[in-house]
This record gives C-alpha cells, sequence and structure tokens, in this order.
C-alpha cells in the first residue's frame, strides 16, 4: 500500500482509463455534493469550515488532508475495485522500490518468470541506461513498448556472490493469475497479490484443488500450506473475510467493522466448504488492508502461522460513492477490527516469526523457517537479532 | 643367410601379433574372432547389443507414451476449454436477460430507488467480470493448451465462472423480489 506507486506494474496496459484518475476536477465538479457525502458517510466527518475549505482547483490535495485514502475520480476514470487485473503488454513483472533499489517480482507465466528470472532480482539497468535515480514513472516509460519488441535488462540476481547479466527480454501480452502457484510442481506456495471482489476466493479454491491434486515430490511429506502475501496491497474487505472463513469453523469471529457511529457489526464464518492443511502466512511491510485483515484473523484463531516482517498497518474500509455527474468519490468510512477487537492502523500484524529484510525476499530461507515453525523445530528457526548480520546490501 | 631365416621367423610373428587377440568378436582380426566365437564372449555380446537396443525401444516408447499424454492432457483441456465458452455464453445470455429486466424495473420504481441503484451497481460489476472472463477465456485459448500452467487457470476460470453464476442467481433472486 506505501508502495503502490512503486508497485506500478512494469507495463500496465496503455489504455487510458486506470482506476488512478488524473484530473482532480475541473469546474463541474459537484463540490456541494461531495461535501454532503463527506458529511453523512465519513469515518471521521470533519468540521464545517473544513468541508466549506474544499475547493475544485485543489481537490486531490484536500481531500487528502481530511483523509489519506480519499480520492476523486472524475467521469469516466473510476474503475470497479471488483475487477481483476487487465492483461497489458511487457515482461511480465511488478517492480519494488527498496531503499533505492529497483527489485523484479515476476508473475507466474509472465515472460519475466519463462526467461528464468526470480524474485528478488535487482534491476540496474535497461538498455544502457541505468535505473538508479528514475521515478516509477520515467522506469515505466522506458520499459514500456509494443507487443513483440525486445528489451534488454542489467540484472543482479540474488545471493551473496552474484555478477550482473544481461538478458533480453521480449514484451507479451500477459494476464496474471488471480492466485499464483510458486515453486516447482507439487510445491503449496500460493501467492496472492490482491483481494478482488467474487474472484479471489474461487481462485484460491481452484489452486488448492489443483495443488491437492498434484503429485508431491518424494520427501516433502511435512509441505505445509503457505499463502504468500508479501506483495499484497489488499482489496475487497468481504473477499478477505471470505476466504478467512474458508479456513475458521463456522461461526468463528472473522473481524467487524465500526462506522461513525461507534457501532460494530460483526462478521461470523458461515458454514460451508472448509480447508483444514497446516498453513503459515508469508507477509511484509507491503502486506496492507484486506490482506492484513485476512491474516488478522487467521493469527487470532490460531489457524496460521505468520511469518515475515510487520504489515503496513492500514485496517479501514473505503466506500466508491457515483455522484450525479457520473465522478466517483473515495473515502474511508469504516475502521476494521481483528476477531479481538484490536485496531491494526499503523500497528500492523506481527508475525510469529519475524524475518530480516534480506530473507523475506528469499523464498526457500521462507520455506525452510516455515516447515519447522509447523513441525516444531526452533532450532531451525533463525533469531531474527542475529540476521542483521546478513546485510542486505548481499542482494 | 642366419639373417634371412630369422627373418623367415620374424614376419609371420609379426602378422599374427597384428591380429591381436580380444574377446570381442567386432575387433580382434582373425585369431581373436575365432577366439571370441569359440568362447562364448560373441553370444555375450549379442545380448547385450539387444539389451542396449530394448532400453532403446523403452525410451522410445516412454517419449511417445509422453506426447501422447501431452496429446491427451491437450485434447482433455481443449474439450473443457470449450465446455467452459458454453457455459460462459449461457451465463452471457442470462446476464443480458437479467439487464433487461433490471431496465423495466427501474422504469417501475424510478432510478432513485435505492435498491435498483444497488442492484445496478452490482449488476454493472457482474457484467464487468462477465467480459473480462470472456477475454480471459479468449486468452487461454490462443496460448495453446496442454501444459499445467494453462490447466491452473482453466481451473481458476472455472470456478470464478461458478462464482459469477452464483451472483447471477442472487440478483435474480432479487430482482424477481423487488418486481413483485
Amino acid at each position: 500500500m506505501k508502495r503502490s506507486l512503486a508497485l506500478l506494474l512494469v507495463c500496465l496496459t496503455l489504455s487510458g482509463g486506470t482506476a488512478w484518475g488524473s484530473g482532480s476536477g475541473d469546474a463541474a465538479t459537484p463540490l456541494d455534493e461531495i461535501r454532503q457525502v463527506i458529511r453523512e458517510r465519513a469515518l471521521h466527518p470533519p468540521a464545517e469550515s473544513v468541508l466549506q475549505g474544499l475547493t475544485v482547483g485543489n481537490l486531490e490535495q484536500d481531500l487528502q488532508a481530511l483523509d489519506p485514502h480519499a480520492r476523486y475520480f472524475p467521469a469516466g476514470a473510476w474503475r470497479s475495485p471488483m475487477l481483476g487485473r487487465d492483461a497489458w503488454v511487457g515482461i511480465g513483472a511488478d517492480l519494488v522500490f527498496e531503499d533505492g533499489k529497483v527489485i523484479l517480482l515476476p508473475y507466474q507465466g509472465g515472460t519475466a518468470a519463462l526467461a528464468g528470472i526470480e524474485e528478488g532480482t535487482q534491476l540496474l539497468q535497461v538498455g544502457n541506461a541505468s535505473v538508479v535515480g528514475l521515478s516509477p514513472q520515467e522506469l515505466l516509460s522506458v520499459l514500456r513498448g509494443t507487443e513483440g519488441s525486445r528489451v534488454a535488462l542489467t540484472l543482479l540476481p540474488g545471493g551473496l556472490n552474484a555478477e550482473p547479466v544481461m538478458q533480453v527480454i521480449t514484451r507479451q501480452r500477459f494476464r496474471p493469475l488471480d492466485v499464483e502457484l510458486l515453486g516447482p510442481p507439487g510445491q503449496r506456495i500460493l501467492k496472492v497479490r490482491d483481494f478482488v471482489g467474487g474472484l479471489t476466493r474461487p481462485a484460491l479454491l481452484a489452486t488448492l484443488e489443483f495443488v491437492l491434486a498434484s503429485p508431491r515430490p518424494s520427501g516433502d511429506g511435512d509441505m505445509p500450506l503457505i499463502l504468500d502475501l508479501r506483495d499484497s496491497g489488499g482489496g475487497d474487505l468481504f473477499e478477505a473475510l471470505d476466504m478467512a472463513a474458508l479456513f475458521l469453523p463456522a461461526g468463528a469471529v472473522l473481524g467487524s467493522v465500526q462506522g461513525a457511529d461507534g457501532h460494530p457489526a460483526i462478521f461470523h464464518a458461515p458454514p460451508g466448504r472448509k480447508v483444514d492443511i497446516p498453513m503459515v502466512l508469508w507477509v511484509g511491510p507491503d502486506t496492507a488492508s484486506a490482506a492484513e485483515v485476512f491474516a488478522g484473523a487467521l493469527q487470532h484463531h490460531g489457524r496460521a502461522k505468520v511469518v515475515g516482517r510487520p504489515t503496513f498497518g492500514k485496517c479501514s474500509s473505503q466506500t466508491d460513492v457515483s455522484l450525479s455527474d457520473g465522478s466517483v468519490l473515495r473515502l474511508t468510512n469504516r475502521m476494521v477490527l481483528l476477531p479481538g477487537g484490536e485496531r491494526c492502523t499503523a500497528a500492523g500484524i506481527q508475525p510469529d516469526v519475524a524475518v530480516s529484510a534480506a530473507m523475506l525476499r528469499d523464498p526457500l530461507r521462507l520455506l525452510g523457517v516455515s516447515r519447522a515453525l509447523l513441525h516444531g523445530r526452533p532450532e531451525a528457526i533463525p533469531a531474527v537479532e542475529r540476521e542483521p548480520q546478513i546485510p542486505d546490501e548481499s542482494r | 643367410m642366419k639373417a634371412c631365416r630369422l627373418m623367415a621367423i620374424a614376419l609371420p610373428m609379426v602378422l599374427l601379433a597384428g591380429c591381436a587377440t580380444s574377446t570381442d568378436p567386432r575387433e580382434g582380426g582373425l585369431l581373436g574372432g575365432i577366439q571370441g566365437l569359440g568362447s562364448g564372449a560373441y553370444d555375450s555380446r549379442v545380448q547385450e547389443r539387444e539389451a542396449r537396443l530394448e532400453a532403446l525401444r523403452r525410451t522410445q516408447r516412454e517419449l511417445e507414451g509422453e506426447q501422447g499424454d501431452l496429446e491427451a492432457r491437450k485434447a482433455e483441456q481443449t474439450r473443457q476449454v470449450a465446455a467452459e465458452r458454453t457455459r460462459l455464453d449461457r451465463l452471457n445470455a442470462d446476464v443480458a436477460a437479467l439487464d433487461r429486466e433490471m431496465a423495466s424495473l427501474s422504469a417501475q420504481h424510478g432510478r432513485g430507488d435505492q435498491r435498483v441503484r444497488e442492484l445496478q451497481t452490482r449488476l454493472t460489476d457482474l457484467k464487468q467480470q462477465m467480459g473480462q472472463q470472456q477475454s480471459a477465456l479468449d486468452a487461454l485459448e490462443g496460448s495453446g493448451l496442454g501444459d499445467s500452467d494453462t490447466d491452473l487457470r482453466r481451473r481458476q476460470l472455472e470456478q470464478q465462472r461458478q462464482a459469477l453464476q452464483k451472483e447471477y442467481e442472487l440478483l435474480m433472486q432479487l430482482s424477481l423480489e423487488l418486481a413483485r
């Protein structure tokens, strides 16, 4: 979430309408209607004088001063959060800006992954130009290209003694899976990057069925189910609750929401399909919002162990309100509480086993910790205090 | 004279040495070959060759089997994708009918009606999700079927279509209640 800009897709669809409308309004912006919506529906309605101070010319900034998650989408710029990602032309990887480095996170089945580029690989150059100092938008513009065109990337793979390598990648049209399956066949590492209303839960179920039907490699009898939420910036709250309900018994409290009136609405797991495989969740500082609610619910009930680093800490929900001119106002309308009534805003979810930043980008080591954790082998779990001895720069 | 006699003895020995012995009938020259045949080494070489040939045939059969499996898997996936497309088309037609029904409800109750607005919002989402399903299925067909990635993709699409079907049924139910 905090790196949502940084997590720009390498090549977003070149079509115009993205979720993030760029304009902040024009003379026709229905200011009075916006004021009314905020007055009636905001989690913390501001004083009337503040509302009257909203201006068309500075609407985006004014709104964010009221509510950091508020957005105004001019007519035609809004995209339903119920939609999954569209296909785009690119190298099939997300970019993460981390400590001045650009890290690639390839998608399963994308061009980068098929070329053997692994998670955590650092991008050094595009063509002959260094990526140091480029903004996400600038980097995006140099990585963009037409379908079938090629781009030369200089990469630094993960690992202590890695040397830079040059790789030529062909840009292709690609739509990511809604739930990805990491690692070789038989592994049970499922990556969820978004919680899309009505789509992610069925995708998770289908992936689970697929995994459970696949033969496991010999010696992997103790393979837990791992849900990788390290790069999940959130999404639809109810999808996250529905997904948590898959792993919890009927009646278990999933969490609650609290509006401006202060009365919580508590959600319980419905009966129905349940999955009872031992589970580990991987989380990190980019795990936010719906993903934190999901992780918090399972951790509260002891249903999953959480491995990684503290999460972002955004447990509030937003609503999108359509205005009369076709524009849309997004604003925070509810606080989300974990099953025990705790808030996770600012605090985030604390992992049961904390790892170093370097280890967070090393799936093999995370896998080792996850297995040790589930099978009660604490000696195999590294103490995070010892971890800083492995400098992050080594990557 | 003495030198000539020595040469006469040495020459046949050199020639015979040229036919150095080996138990391999493919090598060994005249004496070796004769010795190989007589000692049974020839039979063991034949058996060894047959065993090697059999191993090659086995590998060939395995490769053919894998190819056959791949073809069968591809055919099965093609069949399943075609079936999925039929189900999605049917759902699309149902959603289009619901859309028409919603327009009539909207006229009856007025666009300002909260329930109508709620239904319309959800129907709009459903239609857009259906559109995404359609294009995802098109992409799947175009990607060449047969591998496990496309199989996983197809399974996800199928489960998602089932979820959309449930959403459609719920919206249908709500619209019927509204029509009463």
